[in-house]
């Protein structure tokens, strides 16, 4: 049974919380490794493999990013999730930008946590190319993406999307559940970054919110992550 | 008016560089034009005194000022002061005058130098206030929750066997509750240290207003499920320059602020509308209202101790709308409270949507 339990690997240097969310993990059926220190966390990462990283970007020894870095520069594809404070959005698009899979802000509750975790496990599991087969098609909730036929409908209703916007809604489709921040969108979607690529990037977006009927304040398809970038829900498990 | 906004916006000391070259250009073509048309020359020295003093009083510091009067002086010498083309400075009405102008700018690069001084002290010393005052409250806000959390872990650790079930339940709603609070309550005072040690100026990124009220009211909607929020905000796609997370703070605080303490209130408005040059935003309830002598201190924090309510537990309200304050007017903008005919109140700030108006540090 303990082998086909998914190992995480909390690395935060605040004890309570270490002992917090091994307790939470353990508890939802995770096998936990805990480490306190930045060096210690690496040494946990290449002698166990873990399935999921939990990081504190505060680490006493080294920055969080620093290890963010060194992980990603050996190519684990091994998601992390950073914790961070709640005003620090420049740090969060840089791990974003440097790799990390999501991030959750502190303080956090266990259900928002536990989702994430979730997402960051399954997205690893089937990612990207599961949509990019052939007839492949993406459902959430009443809108279904045919990437075939290059094709947005919600509720058997095409959406009429202009190029740009159909590339945006399936670039943000293929990474649903993980924040795009708003660089790695303009570069899956136009190639290379410039200086108005931001703003026309979030004229899109206002465009295609629109379409798909969004109205402020009703969580739609896609959420905004301020200043930071663009999430597409997940579809909820039975719905794949 | 695009020009000008880019132009206020470029770098100060190329700003400054332009100004200086522009007014100096003017006083030029201007003196050569009365001169050439009028032949009066007498005229001259007071165009450029005129143009030392203007740079002066647009430029940082006194380099500018000073480089204009000397500029000034040499061309009044050199082109409109006999003999016309050449330096000389040995006859005494071109020496008094030159030294006249000199004096004029380094009196007014001076003054103007002292004036921009002391606005910027004078606004140091108000954030200053407004943070000690801020302290004060807060520290005393706090010990009502961490009574409540820690009181009721330590009974749950040391008398847990005797404690009911249900006891237990209780004593642990409490503590989230309280930490909630807590939570919220940091949040705030995150939010003024976001706005920099003594300085006043905060970084303004343009933000789409839509994606600015959506996140704003899907995070209220988690807080408070029942709450229905009238919106009411403008089709077209508008950026307003702020600091997006201070600003999402101070709807949210007018909003949490109504739920909390309107008692009575059937509804609950956001209004966002554009006016001229700026974005209005309305917060308003249909609740009891703020008695008369209460809005005049308002969003001033650790007033009359009087007006706290006795439980402490939602004690936060001034400090949250002094946020909201503080946040405001560190955007150049301007917050203010109403009450509403009929009963309840209206909150309104508003926002610049050009960032030209109140020049950069």
């Amino acid at each position: 049974m303990t082998n086909n339990k998914y190992k995480l690997l909390v690395v935060e240097d605040e004890e309570n919380i270490r002992t917090l969310l091994s307790a939470l993990l353990e508890a939802n059926g995770y096998q936990v490794l805990a480490a306190g220190t930045g060096a210690m966390g690496k040494l946990l990462i290449t002698s166990h493999r873990p399935d999921l990283v939990l990081l504190d970007l505060g680490l006493p020894d080294m920055d969080g990013l620093e290890l963010l870095r060194t992980l990603r520069a050996e190519e684990t594809l091994t998601p992390v999730i950073v914790l961070s404070a709640r005003t620090d959005e420049r740090e969060k698009v840089t791990a974003l930008d440097l790799g990390a899979n999501d991030y959750v802000t502190k303080p956090f509750g266990s259900a928002e946590l536990l989702a994430r975790v979730r997402t960051a496990l399954r997205n690893t599991r089937h990612s990207a190319q599961e949509g990019r087969l052939p007839g492949g098609k993406f459902h959430l909730d009443d809108m279904v993406i045919d990437y075939d036929a290059r094709r947005v409908s919600i509720r058997g209703q095409e959406v009429r999307l202009t190029q740009t916007e159909y590339n945006i809604v399936a670039f943000l489709s293929e990474h649903c559940g993980k924040v795009m921040t708003y660089s790695a969108i303009i570069r899956g979607v136009w190639g290379y970054p410039d200086a108005g690529s931001v703003k026309r990037l979030q004229v899109n977006m206002a465009n295609i919110r629109k379409k798909l009927g969004a109205r402020p304040g009703e969580e739609s398809y896609i959420v905004n992550e301020l200043g930071v970038g663009y999430r597409m829900r997940e579809p909820s498990h039975e719905e794949k | 008016m695009g020009w000008l906004i880019r132009f206020l916006r470029t770098a100060r000391p190329v700003r400054d560089l332009l100004v200086t070259v522009l007014i100096l250009g003017v006083s030029f073509g201007i003196s050569l034009a009365v001169s050439g048309a009028f032949s009066i020359h007498a005229l001259v020295p007071t165009f450029f005194v005129l143009a030392a003093f203007l740079i002066s009083l647009l430029t940082d510091g006194y380099v500018y000022g000073i480089l204009s009067a000397l500029v000034g002086t040499i061309a009044v010498n050199y082109a409109f002061t006999f003999p016309y083309f050449a330096l000389n400075f040995t006859i005494q009405e071109n020496l008094v005058s030159a030294v006249v102008m000199l004096t004029v700018s380094v009196i007014t690069c001076a003054l103007t130098t002292k004036l921009k001084r002391m606005e910027a002290q004078r606004q140091e010393a108000e954030v200053e206030r407004m943070r000690a005052n801020l302290l004060r409250a807060v520290s005393h806000d706090l010990r009502t929750p961490l009574t409540t959390i820690y009181g009721s872990s330590s009974a749950i650790l040391e008398n847990g066997d005797t404690l009911t079930g249900e006891q237990k339940t209780t004593m642990l709603r409490g503590i989230q509750e309280d930490a909630e609070w807590l939570i919220r309550m940091v949040e705030n005072l995150l939010s003024i240290t976001r706005i920099g040690d003594g300085q006043v100026q905060i970084i303004k990124t343009p933000t789409v207003l839509e994606e600015l009220i959506d996140t704003v009211l899907v995070k209220f909607r988690k807080r408070y499920p029942g709450q229905e929020v009238a919106l009411e905000m403008p089709e077209d796609f508008v950026m307003v320059p702020m600091d997006a997370i201070l600003i999402e703070q101070v709807i949210t605080n007018l909003l949490e602020n109504a739920v909390e303490h309107a008692e009575g209130m059937t509804w609950l408005s956001l209004r966002v509308a554009l006016e001229g040059n700026q974005a209005v935003f309305e917060v308003a309830n249909d609740g009891k209202g703020i008695p008369e002598d209460r809005m005049a201190t308002l969003f001033t924090v650790g007033g009359e101790p009087a007006v706290r309510p006795s439980d402490g537990r939602k004690s936060n309200t001034g400090i949250g709308l002094s946020v909201c304050d503080t946040i405001i007017r560190a955007h150049g903008g301007t917050i203010s409270a109403r009450r509403r005919p009929g009963g309840g109140t209206v909150f309104r700030f508003t926002l610049n949507l050009e960032d030209a108006g109140n020049d950069e540090q």
